[in-house]
């Protein structure tokens, strides 16, 4: 690997960074992939696999879901389960799904104006009539209240019957919505066909890796202030948790480690079989 | 009150959630389905929902079913019919074929 931390450049398997950097940041380089010359910190290695998310980056106050990350060990060591094929499976179906939106929001919006106004325009037809109506009881002139109602008459059909143009194609997009669930139901139930399965396949991996784990987790070197694991390997520190998984997968990108655990960086080299970015 | 269906995992995970903290505006919820109170606080809820997931998120409103009001007698009468017959094998078009109940393509033909 080629590990440049500012202007310090340095090169092989095992790499010892005296700055005081952020490991976090480090383990985002090696993760990139493209090296940007003008980032802070750059790392060329080669790339990582998954489980480089859980175990690429080992310092104090880190988190680990143990069981998936030991499962992604599992596979690095080119241990299959019986689900892959229908997982694979399903997934292409899953990527295959022709998903397209349209949205029904605008054609509500439209309507719930448009039945507004046909309700104001009902209203305003109903007095002018009315005032027609009173003009001739009252025998006065009754052409400009005719003609306003006439207006009035005029207004609302037009609204009416947009209105109703509007209900169509509500109608038509709904329908449309409708073929779209179908879509997102299946997509639903093959979503929850592959959680499953990878369910299944996380604890078949696990299953396999598990005796490892459990015989590896009190052979992880211990800092002064820690306490030795014991009992259940599942419940033990991240920082050891951690170390044990990245010792059993086969790692070719670095592992960045702030950890107080080895003597050396070759040490822990050695120890982890897998390149190194020690800080 | 208002139909709230779930389409895609978030959106159900979200519905969930919303119902587990809203219990009192829930009327019922089923799976991925629920039944939201007809309030303004019940359509806020809905509408967080849709804003959140969008068309993975379908809302509808339900009215009540007076069968009294909103179906003609023959139907109740044919529905009330069919469900005592004597055999149970027998298909409702069947059932139906030479009395006066009403037909099945009669009833599909007809909205309420």
């Amino acid at each position: 690997m080629i590990c440049r931390i500012g202007d310090v450049v340095r090169r092989g398997r095992v790499v010892s960074v005296k700055q005081d950097v952020d490991p976090t940041a480090v383990a985002a380089a090696v993760r990139a992939d493209d090296t940007d010359p003008d980032a802070p910190v750059a790392v060329t290695a080669p790339s990582q696999t998954t489980v480089h998310e859980q175990v690429g980056c080992i310092h104090p106050g880190m988190g680990l879901r143990t069981r998936t990350a030991l499962a992604r060990a599992a596979r690095t060591r080119g241990l299959t389960t019986p689900y892959d094929d229908q997982l694979q499976e399903t997934r292409e179906s899953l990527a295959a799904l022709d998903m397209e939106d349209e949205s029904t929001a605008s054609y509500r919006r439209e309507l719930a104006e448009t039945t507004a106004d046909i309700e104001r325009l009902q209203e305003e037809v109903a007095a002018a009539r009315g005032r027609l109506q009173a003009r001739r009881e009252q025998g006065l002139d009754t052409t400009a209240a005719a003609e306003e109602l006439e207006d009035a008459i005029r207004r609302l059909s037009e609204a009416e019957t947009s209105a109703s143009a509007i209900r169509q194609q509500l109608d038509r997009t709904r329908a449309a919505a409708r073929g779209r669930r179908d879509t997102r139901d299946r997509r639903l139930r093959l979503e929850d066909r592959v959680a499953n399965l990878e369910r299944r396949a996380r604890a078949h991996l696990v299953d396999h890796l598990h005796e490892a784990f459990a015989t590896t987790v009190p052979e992880v070197p211990v800092g002064e202030a820690d306490t030795p694991p014991d009992g259940n390997a599942f419940e033990t520190d991240a920082v050891t948790a951690a170390l044990a998984i990245a010792r059993l997968a086969v790692l070719s990108a670095p592992v960045v480690l702030d950890c107080d655990r080895f003597d050396s960086p070759v040490r822990a080299y050695e120890w982890l079989d897998a390149p190194v970015i020690y800080l | 009150m208002l139909l709230v269906i779930a389409y895609s995992r978030g959106a159900r995970q979200t519905l969930r959630n919303v119902c587990r903290a809203h219990e009192d505006s829930v009327v019922r919820q089923f799976g991925r389905v629920a039944l939201f109170d007809e309030t303004e606080f019940g359509a806020f809820q809905a509408l967080r929902l849709r804003e959140k997931h969008d068309e993975n998120v379908q809302i509808e409103r339900t009215r009540p079913f007076n069968e009294f009001a909103a179906v003609s007698p023959e139907v109740r009468e044919a529905a009330a019919a069919y469900e005592s017959r004597e055999t149970p094998s027998v298909p409702y078009e069947q059932f139906a074929d030479g009395t006066d109940l009403p037909s099945t393509e009669s009833m599909k033909g007809s909205p309420l």
